[in-house]
């Protein structure tokens, strides 16, 4: 019989650290499945291949660089890994890495995150900033220009904090307001995430489904995400009364971003983070306040990494200025908060107070067309969309002819000095209501240039195409040099003509 | 609580019902009882009986003699013996009394009852005195003390709540005894001046909640106060805060409540209606650690190896022996020791190694701490040795609930950290 001793108490919570960090991962693990699911069905395998592989990346090298670590360090490795978690620094980080980055953005800056962002600090634990903030501050400061062209057209230009930042942070025209958000399926789109961003900051309403999750399990503590996401709305709602517009305001700040993201995966990072719960809340406002600053004014779409970093390294101080018996301490916790509260709001309600909307410029896509030597030229899209026009229509029983003449390539370039349109011959079936034919009256485009759209191939593609189902359908037709779209137009034009 | 602090307690996965339906079992001293010399952690007490004396159940053994006045009396009838030196459950070796059992368990009136219906508050408070009511905090904290002045009191709140997980030794007595309850409860209401009196049990314990309204009904100055199944709501403290939502300095009093504790109420009514002091205890044996956890009465003196002997014997070959509940008792490394006059339970427990991690600073010791102390920032500042910090954390408003290293998911002893901060002032101080 052996009768120990051990110190009081005995008894312990099942919940080990190693069950939280296993929990973090299955949520972000949702949220990052969610992404590739996207990408694969929405964009195509290319992208979706493009995002396993760079969650592959990252986790080989997160646990790559600390099984050498510990291998350096002749530590048991199974057991450092278990005590260390480099896994979760790589899935969030990756989490806030957009689609068009290359895969040694991914690797070098998970291994900036690993390696500075906690082994040098002593492992687990010991660590000030957020590894994973670490990472993508790497990325964003070194790699900002690295994006793989294969991938580049999807994101450019697409993410709304970019758009509304080109906008200068406000909106005041209400019909301004509608035209932007509809370019992203409105509020209600950019909550349920299906636009290309970073990996896992889509979708708002599914991190706020895992947010809930991991505050009932009592993995994060429910009170830091909504400080910050309270936070937030709280002062941008006072820049919304304060510019004239209205509660959507607050709310994209809300949806757009990866503030959910940051909310769930990130200001809830229980190292890098003050102990105390009234820490965490100022911290959490804290954040808040350097999120929408830095958003408004200088116009980074990191600005919740730098928030996040800046924090941590307060971090220590918060922890400072909050210790103390806590039922005592009440009256200066209060005071602490409404100061940071008042500070931020002031701060905020200044920078605000400079920004003013820009009125957008309506974008004009540059497009490049190959010129008569066969050299590739930039012009603008404008420039390059003919003008259709129907110049004759002659009905015989169900078929109706239209005779549309259509700017074509000549007319783009400059080496033509007297440019003639190309004239169609669009026959339209009233009563079966589809393309009968299509043919070229009149082509007078330069030889070489558009040659393949005289041709059956190219023609017969629109031959049964419905006008009623969709007269944009026509879409579908292949070619997108400048002759096979002005037929393109044309047909459309015809088929404008018959409905009408 | 307020959004700003942790909720300062925790649910706990009470293992009860190992023994909470159970029948009490009574168990005997095989031979002998070792009386302990001591009272708490008072220690000067006078001996009234000498080696070869005769006593009978009841008889006056000792009188601890600080300025507290708590009488002992005999447990058994029998012979007594030596005086010996063995470890007791304070975790120190103390002098213990042998009294040789005779088995027959002759009794003899400690005192003369008292009625208290027509007793005066003056009368009862010093019958408390005469009769050795302590309180079963584990301190032998004397109870007539709280009824000495009662000034403004409003409420006085019979305990029931037990929230130790394992333990269910007051469920188990308190239901055997309700009939002295209410006596107790009646009494201690009339010493207390207060205008009505609650009974706070756990809302988990139905069968007990109903059982309680119904032998209240009709008497609207007791009612039943049903409180959270979470820990430590059977402290004085959370225990008046979730009831009355005030905090106080030293003293519940301040607030115009005294607490006391059920059992203590049902010792005080024996007391009164037949002239008894504590001579035997409800203990609860239980934990994984035993074949079959049982609830025993046992004349107090009794050695717990002798009672897990005859309650079916140990599990396991490697236990931890824990005086108390798991929570806040002490891990005492013998069986070889004994039952005291304020014991309510012995856990024994598995001995499972526990794997400690580095802290991941999550706070969650500093949220569940229910004297609003943030326990890691007190580990810190004792590791790095910075007294006038531990001062400023208040290290010293630690209960020792174990809260602390329970919700911790790494698995530190934080608890134990905070103890040495506590010594560490303490050495100061002195
Ligand atoms: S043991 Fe002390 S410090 Fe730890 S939770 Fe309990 S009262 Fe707080
Ligand atoms: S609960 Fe444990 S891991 Fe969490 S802060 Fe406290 S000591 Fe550190």
């Amino acid at each position: 019989m052996k009768f120990n001793f051990r110190v009081s108490p005995n008894y312990r919570t099942p919940l080990s650290t190693q069950r939280v960090m296993w929990e973090v991962t299955a949520a972000i693990s949702v949220v990052l499945a969610f992404a590739v699911f996207y990408y694969f069905t929405e964009l195509g395998t290319d992208y979706g291949i493009h995002a396993v592989l760079m969650i592959l990346t990252s986790l080989a090298v997160a646990i790559g660089t600390e099984v050498l670590w510990a291998l350096f360090y002749k530590k048991n490795i199974l057991k450092h890994l278990n005590t260390s978690f480099p896994w979760v620094i790589a899935l969030i980080f990756v989490g806030t890495m957009s689609i068009n980055r290359p895969l040694y953005v991914s690797a070098v800056s998970v291994f900036a995150g690993v390696f500075f962002g906690k082994l040098v600090f002593g492992g687990f634990g010991y660590n000030i900033f957020n590894p994973a903030g670490v990472g993508r501050a790497v990325a964003a400061l070194s790699f900002s220009g690295f994006v793989t062209n294969k991938f580049a057209d999807v994101v450019t230009g697409a993410t709304a904090n970019q758009v509304m930042q080109g906008l200068g942070w406000v909106i005041t025209k209400p019909e301004a307001v509608d035209a932007f958000l509809n370019q992203f399926g409105g509020l209600s789109g950019l909550a349920i995430g299906f636009y290309p961003a970073s990996l896992g900051e889509t979708s708002t309403i599914l991190l706020l489904l895992v947010g809930i999750y991991l505050s009932v399990r009592k993995i994060i503590d429910w009170k830091v995400p909504l400080t910050f996401i309270g936070s937030i709305f709280i002062f941008t709602y006072a820049i919304a009364l304060f510019k004239g517009m209205g509660v959507w305001y607050p709310l994209f700040h809300i949806v757009s971003g990866g503030a959910m993201y940051a909310a769930v995966f990130m200001i809830t990072d229980p190292v890098t983070t003050p102990t105390s719960s009234i820490g965490r809340i100022l911290f959490a406002m804290g954040v808040a306040i350097f999120v929408v600053i830095i958003r408004i004014k200088a116009n980074l779409p990191e600005g919740v990494v730098y928030g996040i970093l800046f924090m941590n390294m307060l971090s220590p101080l918060l922890d400072q200025i909050t210790d103390g018996w806590v039922f005592k301490e009440m009256k200066k916790f209060y005071i602490q908060i409404g100061t940071l509260f008042v500070a931020g709001l002031a701060v905020i309600l200044l920078v605000a107070s400079q920004i003013s909307y820009n009125e957008p410029v309506v974008e004009v896509e540059p497009v490049v067309v190959i010129n008569l030597k066969g050299e590739p030229v930039v012009v603008l899209a404008e420039a390059v969309s003919p003008t259709a026009l129907v110049v004759s229509e002659t009905a015989e029983g169900d078929v109706t002819t239209f005779v549309v003449n259509i700017n074509g390539y000549a007319f783009q370039s400059d080496h033509d000095d007297d440019p003639q349109p190309n004239t169609l011959e669009i026959k339209v079936n009233t009563a079966t209501q589809t393309v009968e034919s299509v043919s070229y009256v009149t082509f007078s485009d330069s030889p070489n240039i558009g040659d393949k759209t005289n041709s059956d191939v190219f023609l017969s593609q629109f031959v049964g195409l419905s006008i009623v189902d969709e007269a944009a359908s026509v879409d579908v037709v292949s070619g997108a040099t400048i002759t096979s779209q002005s037929v393109v137009r044309a047909v459309r034009a015809a088929i404008a003509a018959a409905l009408d | 609580m307020s959004f700003l602090t942790g909720p300062g307690r925790e649910h706990l996965n009470g293992h009860k019902e190992e023994t909470l339906h159970n029948e009490i079992v009574r168990v005997k001293p095989k031979k002998e009882v070792f009386v302990p010399l001591n009272n708490g952690s008072a220690t000067k007490v006078d001996v009234y009986v000498n080696e070869g004396d005769k006593v009978l159940v009841g008889t006056l053994l000792a009188r601890r003699n600080d300025h507290f006045n708590v009488p002992i009396y005999s447990p058994v009838s029998g012979v007594v013996g030596a005086k010996k030196n063995m470890m007791h459950s304070v975790l120190k070796p103390q002098e213990h009394l042998i009294i040789e059992d005779d088995g027959k368990y002759e009794k003899v009136e400690s005192f003369k009852p008292l009625d208290y219906t027509v007793a005066s508050r003056e009368e009862l408070v010093n019958f408390m005195m005469e009769a050795g009511i302590v309180g079963c905090g584990g301190a032998g904290f004397p109870s007539y003390l709280k009824y000495k002045n009662p000034v403004d009191i409003n409420t006085l709140i019979i305990n029931a709540v037990e929230c130790e997980p394992y333990i269910t030794s007051d469920y188990r007595f308190t239901k055997e005894s309700l009939e002295d309850l209410l006596v107790g409860v009646r009494a201690l209401l009339k010493m207390s001046t207060a205008p009505k009196a609650i009974i706070a049990i756990k809302k988990s314990k139905k069968e007990m909640c109903e059982q309680l309204e119904a032998v209240l009904k009709g008497d609207p100055s007791i009612s039943v106060f049903k409180t959270p199944d979470v820990y430590p709501m059977g402290w004085e403290r959370t225990l008046v805060y979730e009831f009355a939502k005030k905090r106080y300095n030293r003293l519940p009093s301040e607030v115009g409540i005294i607490v006391n504790n059920v059992t203590t109420a049902i010792a005080f009514a024996r007391a009164l209606q037949y002239g008894e002091g504590i001579v035997e205890k409800v203990v609860t044996f239980s934990g994984d650690g035993l074949k079959s956890p049982t609830n025993v009465r046992v004349p107090f003196g009794t050695k717990v190896s002798e009672i897990v002997a005859q309650i079916g014997g140990y599990a396991s070959e490697d236990v931890l022996v824990i005086a108390g509940g798991p929570m806040m008792g002490k891990t005492i490394p013998t069986d070889e020791f004994v039952i005291t006059n304020y014991s309510n339970a012995i856990t024994i427990l598995k001995n499972v190694k526990v794997e400690e991690m580095a802290c991941m600073r999550c706070g969650r010791c500093n949220d569940t701490c229910p004297a609003g102390l943030l326990p890691v920032r007190i580990n810190n500042a004792e590791k790095a040795k910075d007294l006038d910090l531990i001062v400023k954390l208040s290290a010293d408003q630690c209960i020792e609930c174990g809260l602390c290293t329970y919700v911790c998911p790494s698995k530190i002893d934080v608890t134990e950290g905070v103890r040495r901060a506590k010594r560490a002032l303490a050495l100061r101080k002195g």
